[in-house]
Protein backbone atom coordinates (compact mmCIF):
# COMPACT_ATOMS: atom_id res chain seq x y z
CA UNK A 1 0.00 0.00 0.00
CA UNK A 2 2.76 2.37 1.03
CA UNK A 3 4.75 1.48 -2.12
CA UNK A 4 1.71 2.26 -4.22
CA UNK A 5 1.38 5.67 -2.60
CA UNK A 6 5.08 6.38 -3.24
CA UNK A 7 4.57 5.37 -6.82
CA UNK A 8 1.59 7.67 -7.16
CA UNK A 9 3.51 10.55 -5.66
CA UNK A 10 6.44 9.94 -8.00
CA UNK A 11 4.21 9.87 -11.05
CA UNK A 12 2.48 13.06 -9.97
CA UNK A 13 5.86 14.76 -9.57
CA UNK A 14 7.08 13.43 -12.92
CA UNK A 15 4.07 14.84 -14.71
CA UNK A 16 4.73 18.32 -13.37
CA UNK A 17 8.30 18.47 -14.72
CA UNK A 18 8.19 20.54 -17.94
CA UNK A 19 9.42 18.88 -21.13
CA UNK A 20 12.84 20.07 -22.23
CA UNK A 21 12.41 20.78 -25.93
CA UNK A 22 15.76 22.42 -26.54
CA UNK A 23 17.37 21.51 -29.85
CA UNK A 24 21.15 21.62 -30.46
CA UNK A 25 22.17 24.27 -32.97
CA UNK A 26 22.19 23.19 -36.63
CA UNK A 27 20.58 19.85 -35.82
CA UNK A 28 17.92 20.08 -38.54
CA UNK A 29 20.53 20.94 -41.18
CA UNK A 30 22.73 18.02 -40.13
CA UNK A 31 19.81 15.62 -40.14
CA UNK A 32 18.68 16.75 -43.59
CA UNK A 33 22.19 16.35 -44.97
CA UNK A 34 22.25 12.76 -43.70
CA UNK A 35 18.74 12.09 -45.01
CA UNK A 36 19.64 13.42 -48.47
CA UNK A 37 22.85 11.43 -48.50
CA UNK A 38 21.01 8.27 -47.53
CA UNK A 39 18.33 8.95 -50.13
CA UNK A 40 20.90 9.50 -52.86
CA UNK A 41 22.67 6.26 -51.91
CA UNK A 42 19.43 4.35 -52.24
CA UNK A 43 18.31 5.91 -55.50
CA UNK A 44 20.01 6.88 -58.71
CA UNK A 45 21.68 4.70 -61.32
CA UNK A 46 23.87 1.79 -60.31
CA UNK A 47 27.12 3.46 -61.31
CA UNK A 48 26.20 6.67 -59.49
CA UNK A 49 25.43 4.69 -56.39
CA UNK A 50 28.64 2.77 -56.75
CA UNK A 51 30.66 5.98 -57.07
CA UNK A 52 29.01 7.51 -54.04
CA UNK A 53 29.67 4.33 -52.12
CA UNK A 54 33.32 4.27 -53.20
CA UNK A 55 33.73 7.99 -52.54
CA UNK A 56 32.38 7.76 -49.02
CA UNK A 57 34.56 4.84 -48.00
CA UNK A 58 37.18 6.13 -45.59
CA UNK A 59 40.72 5.91 -46.92
CA UNK A 60 42.95 3.32 -45.31
CA UNK A 61 46.01 5.36 -44.39
CA UNK A 62 47.57 2.84 -42.03
CA UNK A 63 51.36 2.84 -42.28
CA UNK A 64 53.33 -0.35 -41.55
CA UNK A 65 55.48 -0.16 -38.45
CA UNK A 66 58.87 1.58 -38.92
CA UNK A 67 58.26 1.97 -42.65
CA UNK A 68 60.21 5.24 -42.81
CA UNK A 69 63.23 3.58 -41.15
CA UNK A 70 63.29 0.87 -43.79
CA UNK A 71 63.06 3.39 -46.60
CA UNK A 72 65.88 5.47 -45.16
CA UNK A 73 68.05 2.35 -44.75
CA UNK A 74 67.45 1.46 -48.38
CA UNK A 75 68.23 5.00 -49.57
CA UNK A 76 71.48 5.04 -47.59
CA UNK A 77 72.42 1.76 -49.28
CA UNK A 78 71.86 3.39 -52.66
CA UNK A 79 74.15 6.26 -51.67
CA UNK A 80 77.07 4.11 -50.50
CA UNK A 81 78.14 1.89 -53.42
CA UNK A 82 79.59 -1.54 -52.76
CA UNK A 83 83.42 -1.54 -53.53
CA UNK A 84 83.08 -4.78 -55.51
CA UNK A 85 80.31 -3.31 -57.62
CA UNK A 86 82.36 -0.18 -58.19
CA UNK A 87 85.41 -2.21 -59.20
CA UNK A 88 83.49 -4.45 -61.58
CA UNK A 89 81.83 -1.39 -63.09
CA UNK A 90 85.26 0.16 -63.74
CA UNK A 91 86.49 -3.09 -65.31
CA UNK A 92 83.51 -3.20 -67.63
CA UNK A 93 84.17 0.39 -68.62
CA UNK A 94 87.78 -0.55 -69.47
CA UNK A 95 86.66 -3.29 -71.88
CA UNK A 96 85.85 -0.92 -74.76
CA UNK A 97 89.17 1.00 -74.69
CA UNK A 98 91.11 -2.27 -74.35
CA UNK A 99 89.35 -3.69 -77.39
CA UNK A 100 90.13 -0.49 -79.27
CA UNK A 101 93.83 -0.70 -78.41
CA UNK A 102 93.88 -4.36 -79.39
CA UNK A 103 92.28 -3.55 -82.74
CA UNK A 104 94.78 -0.78 -83.39
CA UNK A 105 97.67 -3.11 -82.53
CA UNK A 106 96.35 -5.73 -84.97
CA UNK A 107 95.96 -3.17 -87.77
CA UNK A 108 99.39 -1.72 -87.10
CA UNK A 109 101.09 -5.11 -87.12
CA UNK A 110 99.23 -6.11 -90.31
CA UNK A 111 100.61 -3.04 -92.12
CA UNK A 112 104.29 -3.74 -91.35
CA UNK A 113 106.73 -5.59 -93.79
CA UNK A 114 106.76 -9.40 -93.30
CA UNK A 115 110.51 -10.07 -93.73
CA UNK A 116 111.73 -10.60 -90.27
CA UNK A 117 114.93 -12.54 -90.91
CA UNK A 118 117.94 -11.08 -89.11
CA UNK A 119 120.85 -9.53 -91.10
CA UNK A 120 123.69 -12.07 -91.13
CA UNK A 121 127.46 -11.44 -91.24
CA UNK A 122 129.83 -13.23 -93.72
CA UNK A 123 131.08 -15.59 -90.99
CA UNK A 124 127.56 -16.52 -89.96
CA UNK A 125 126.63 -17.20 -93.60
CA UNK A 126 129.58 -19.63 -93.97
CA UNK A 127 128.70 -21.57 -90.85
CA UNK A 128 125.08 -21.79 -91.99
CA UNK A 129 126.15 -23.22 -95.35
CA UNK A 130 128.44 -25.75 -93.63
CA UNK A 131 125.61 -26.82 -91.35
CA UNK A 132 123.27 -27.21 -94.27
CA UNK A 133 125.75 -29.38 -96.16
CA UNK A 134 126.58 -31.59 -93.16
CA UNK A 135 122.96 -32.16 -92.26
CA UNK A 136 121.80 -32.76 -95.82
CA UNK A 137 122.60 -36.49 -95.58
CA UNK A 138 120.57 -36.78 -92.40
CA UNK A 139 117.62 -35.10 -94.07
CA UNK A 140 117.75 -37.81 -96.75
CA UNK A 141 117.83 -40.50 -94.06
CA UNK A 142 114.62 -39.08 -92.60
CA UNK A 143 112.90 -39.33 -95.97
CA UNK A 144 113.90 -42.99 -96.53
CA UNK A 145 113.15 -43.99 -92.92
CA UNK B 1 41.73 27.22 -11.81
CA UNK B 2 45.16 27.12 -13.40
CA UNK B 3 45.54 27.97 -17.03
CA UNK B 4 46.62 24.93 -19.01
CA UNK B 5 50.18 25.13 -20.22
CA UNK B 6 50.59 24.81 -23.94
CA UNK B 7 53.69 23.26 -25.45
CA UNK B 8 55.92 25.80 -27.14
CA UNK B 9 55.56 25.85 -30.91
CA UNK B 10 58.48 24.09 -32.55
CA UNK B 11 59.87 25.30 -35.84
CA UNK B 12 58.12 23.23 -38.47
CA UNK B 13 60.15 23.23 -41.65
CA UNK B 14 58.30 23.56 -44.93
CA UNK B 15 58.52 20.88 -47.58
CA UNK B 16 60.63 23.15 -49.77
CA UNK B 17 63.09 23.79 -46.93
CA UNK B 18 63.44 20.07 -46.32
CA UNK B 19 64.00 19.44 -50.03
CA UNK B 20 66.71 22.07 -50.06
CA UNK B 21 68.44 20.45 -47.11
CA UNK B 22 68.29 16.97 -48.63
CA UNK B 23 69.63 18.20 -51.96
CA UNK B 24 72.35 20.03 -50.03
CA UNK B 25 73.49 16.74 -48.50
CA UNK B 26 71.49 16.39 -45.29
CA UNK B 27 69.94 13.10 -46.30
CA UNK B 28 68.40 12.46 -42.87
CA UNK B 29 65.95 15.29 -43.46
CA UNK B 30 64.24 13.12 -46.06
CA UNK B 31 62.84 11.00 -43.23
CA UNK B 32 60.69 13.92 -42.15
CA UNK B 33 59.22 14.15 -45.62
CA UNK B 34 58.46 10.43 -45.57
CA UNK B 35 56.71 10.70 -42.21
CA UNK B 36 54.71 13.66 -43.45
CA UNK B 37 53.44 12.04 -46.63
CA UNK B 38 53.38 8.30 -45.98
CA UNK B 39 49.79 8.08 -44.66
CA UNK B 40 48.47 9.86 -47.70
CA UNK B 41 50.57 7.84 -50.13
CA UNK B 42 49.49 4.57 -48.52
CA UNK B 43 45.87 5.70 -48.71
CA UNK B 44 46.29 6.51 -52.38
CA UNK B 45 48.14 3.28 -53.23
CA UNK B 46 45.42 1.22 -51.54
CA UNK B 47 42.90 2.67 -53.97
CA UNK B 48 44.79 1.05 -56.83
CA UNK B 49 46.14 -2.16 -55.31
CA UNK B 50 44.37 -4.55 -53.00
CA UNK B 51 47.36 -6.75 -52.14
CA UNK B 52 49.22 -5.25 -49.18
CA UNK B 53 52.66 -6.32 -50.44
CA UNK B 54 51.93 -4.60 -53.79
CA UNK B 55 50.92 -1.49 -51.88
CA UNK B 56 54.11 -1.47 -49.86
CA UNK B 57 56.24 -2.12 -52.96
CA UNK B 58 54.74 0.75 -54.87
CA UNK B 59 54.98 3.16 -51.93
CA UNK B 60 58.63 2.20 -51.50
CA UNK B 61 59.19 2.85 -55.21
CA UNK B 62 57.48 6.22 -54.92
CA UNK B 63 59.73 7.40 -52.10
CA UNK B 64 62.87 5.99 -53.72
CA UNK B 65 62.07 7.75 -57.00
CA UNK B 66 61.28 10.96 -55.13
CA UNK B 67 64.66 10.85 -53.42
CA UNK B 68 66.49 10.15 -56.68
CA UNK B 69 64.68 12.92 -58.57
CA UNK B 70 64.69 15.51 -55.82
CA UNK B 71 67.42 17.40 -57.60
CA UNK B 72 65.05 18.01 -60.51
CA UNK B 73 62.45 19.79 -58.34
CA UNK B 74 62.64 23.41 -59.40
CA UNK B 75 60.20 24.92 -56.92
CA UNK B 76 57.93 26.41 -59.61
CA UNK B 77 54.96 24.54 -58.08
CA UNK B 78 54.41 23.44 -54.48
CA UNK B 79 56.35 20.31 -53.56
CA UNK B 80 53.10 18.56 -52.73
CA UNK B 81 51.90 18.87 -56.35
CA UNK B 82 55.20 17.65 -57.75
CA UNK B 83 55.25 14.74 -55.32
CA UNK B 84 51.63 13.69 -55.92
CA UNK B 85 52.24 13.83 -59.66
CA UNK B 86 55.21 11.50 -59.30
CA UNK B 87 53.16 9.24 -57.00
CA UNK B 88 50.20 8.93 -59.36
CA UNK B 89 52.46 8.26 -62.34
CA UNK B 90 54.33 5.60 -60.40
CA UNK B 91 51.03 3.93 -59.51
CA UNK B 92 49.98 4.09 -63.14
CA UNK B 93 53.27 2.49 -64.25
CA UNK B 94 52.83 -0.24 -61.65
CA UNK B 95 49.26 -0.89 -62.81
CA UNK B 96 50.46 -1.27 -66.39
CA UNK B 97 53.22 -3.68 -65.38
CA UNK B 98 50.73 -6.08 -63.87
CA UNK B 99 50.45 -8.93 -66.36
CA UNK B 100 47.61 -10.97 -65.03
CA UNK B 101 44.61 -8.74 -64.74
CA UNK B 102 42.14 -8.73 -63.23
CA UNK B 103 43.28 -10.40 -60.02
CA UNK B 104 39.76 -11.18 -59.02
CA UNK B 105 36.85 -11.61 -61.35
CA UNK B 106 33.33 -10.62 -60.52
CA UNK B 107 32.45 -14.31 -60.14
CA UNK B 108 34.97 -14.49 -57.26
CA UNK B 109 32.91 -12.06 -55.24
CA UNK B 110 31.01 -14.59 -53.20
CA UNK B 111 29.54 -13.23 -50.04
CA UNK B 112 27.38 -15.37 -47.87
CA UNK B 113 24.43 -13.15 -47.31
CA UNK B 114 24.59 -10.16 -49.48
CA UNK B 115 22.37 -8.32 -51.74
CA UNK B 116 24.90 -5.74 -52.73
CA UNK B 117 22.29 -3.50 -54.28
CA UNK B 118 21.23 -2.72 -50.75
CA UNK B 119 24.79 -2.74 -49.46
CA UNK B 120 25.68 0.12 -51.82
CA UNK B 121 23.41 2.29 -49.70
CA UNK B 122 25.23 1.58 -46.44
CA UNK B 123 28.81 2.50 -45.70
CA UNK B 124 30.15 0.33 -42.86
CA UNK B 125 31.17 2.33 -39.83
CA UNK B 126 34.73 2.61 -38.53
CA UNK B 127 34.02 0.15 -35.74
CA UNK B 128 33.23 -2.53 -38.32
CA UNK B 129 36.66 -3.22 -39.87
CA UNK B 130 35.48 -6.43 -41.50
CA UNK B 131 32.60 -4.61 -43.20
CA UNK B 132 34.97 -1.87 -44.37
CA UNK B 133 37.36 -4.45 -45.77
CA UNK B 134 34.54 -6.14 -47.68
CA UNK B 135 33.39 -2.79 -49.00
CA UNK B 136 36.91 -2.02 -50.23
CA UNK B 137 37.11 -5.46 -51.86
CA UNK B 138 33.88 -4.70 -53.70
CA UNK B 139 35.25 -1.42 -55.01
CA UNK B 140 38.53 -3.07 -56.06
CA UNK B 141 36.74 -5.88 -57.84
CA UNK B 142 34.66 -3.46 -59.90
CA UNK B 143 37.56 -1.10 -60.66
CA UNK B 144 39.82 -4.02 -61.61
CA UNK B 145 37.53 -4.52 -64.60
CA UNK B 146 38.37 -1.13 -66.13
CA UNK B 147 41.52 -0.18 -68.03
CA UNK B 148 44.50 1.36 -66.19
CA UNK B 149 43.98 4.85 -67.59
CA UNK B 150 40.28 4.70 -66.82
CA UNK B 151 41.04 3.65 -63.29
CA UNK B 152 43.47 6.54 -62.75
CA UNK B 153 40.96 9.07 -64.11
CA UNK B 154 38.04 7.59 -62.18
CA UNK B 155 39.96 7.59 -58.94
CA UNK B 156 41.24 11.13 -59.35
CA UNK B 157 38.03 12.63 -60.70
CA UNK B 158 35.21 10.72 -59.08
CA UNK B 159 36.72 9.49 -55.85
CA UNK B 160 39.07 12.37 -55.04
CA UNK B 161 36.97 15.10 -56.68
CA UNK B 162 39.76 16.62 -58.77
CA UNK B 163 39.07 18.82 -61.78
CA UNK B 164 40.06 18.00 -65.37
CA UNK B 165 42.79 20.62 -65.17
CA UNK B 166 44.20 19.16 -61.96
CA UNK B 167 44.17 15.66 -63.44
CA UNK B 168 45.95 16.93 -66.55
CA UNK B 169 48.56 18.59 -64.32
CA UNK B 170 49.07 15.44 -62.28
CA UNK B 171 49.22 12.92 -65.11
CA UNK B 172 50.93 15.10 -67.70
CA UNK B 173 48.14 14.35 -70.20
CA UNK B 174 46.42 17.08 -72.16
CA UNK B 175 43.05 18.30 -70.89
CA UNK B 176 41.30 17.00 -74.00
CA UNK B 177 42.81 13.56 -73.44
CA UNK B 178 41.67 13.62 -69.82
CA UNK B 179 38.12 14.49 -70.91
CA UNK B 180 38.07 11.64 -73.41
CA UNK B 181 39.48 9.26 -70.79
CA UNK B 182 36.92 10.45 -68.24
CA UNK B 183 34.07 9.72 -70.64
CA UNK B 184 35.45 6.26 -71.47
CA UNK B 185 36.14 5.58 -67.81
CA UNK B 186 32.52 6.20 -66.81
CA UNK B 187 31.34 3.95 -69.61
CA UNK B 188 33.71 1.14 -68.61
CA UNK B 189 32.77 1.49 -64.98
CA UNK B 190 29.05 1.44 -65.81
CA UNK B 191 29.52 -1.82 -67.70
CA UNK B 192 31.52 -3.30 -64.83
CA UNK B 193 28.92 -2.32 -62.22
CA UNK B 194 26.02 -3.62 -64.31
CA UNK B 195 27.81 -6.91 -64.86
CA UNK B 196 28.41 -7.18 -61.16
CA UNK B 197 24.82 -6.48 -60.23
CA UNK B 198 23.50 -8.85 -62.91
CA UNK B 199 25.70 -11.57 -61.45
CA UNK B 200 24.18 -10.71 -58.08
CA UNK B 201 20.65 -11.19 -59.41
CA UNK B 202 21.51 -14.61 -60.84
CA UNK B 203 22.81 -15.89 -57.50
Amino acid sequence: MKANETEQQFLKLAKTVPTDERVPGGFAARMMARVREQHSLETGSADERFLRFARNLPANERVPYAFEKRIMARLRELLTPDPLTHWSRMLWRAVAPCLGVMLLAVLFSAGEPTDTSPIQTAGELESTDFETVMLASFDDLELTW
Amino acid sequence: MQATETAPETDVRTDEELVGLVVGGEVDCFEELIIRYQPRVFGMARKYFRNESDVEDVVQTIFTKTFQKLGSYRGTAPFEHWFMRLSVNTCYDALRRRRNRPEHTISDMLFEDENWQNRLGNIPSDDNPEGLEQARELVHTVLDQVSDRARIVLTLQELEGRSIREIAGITGWSESLVKVQAFRARKEMRTAVERFLMKEKRL
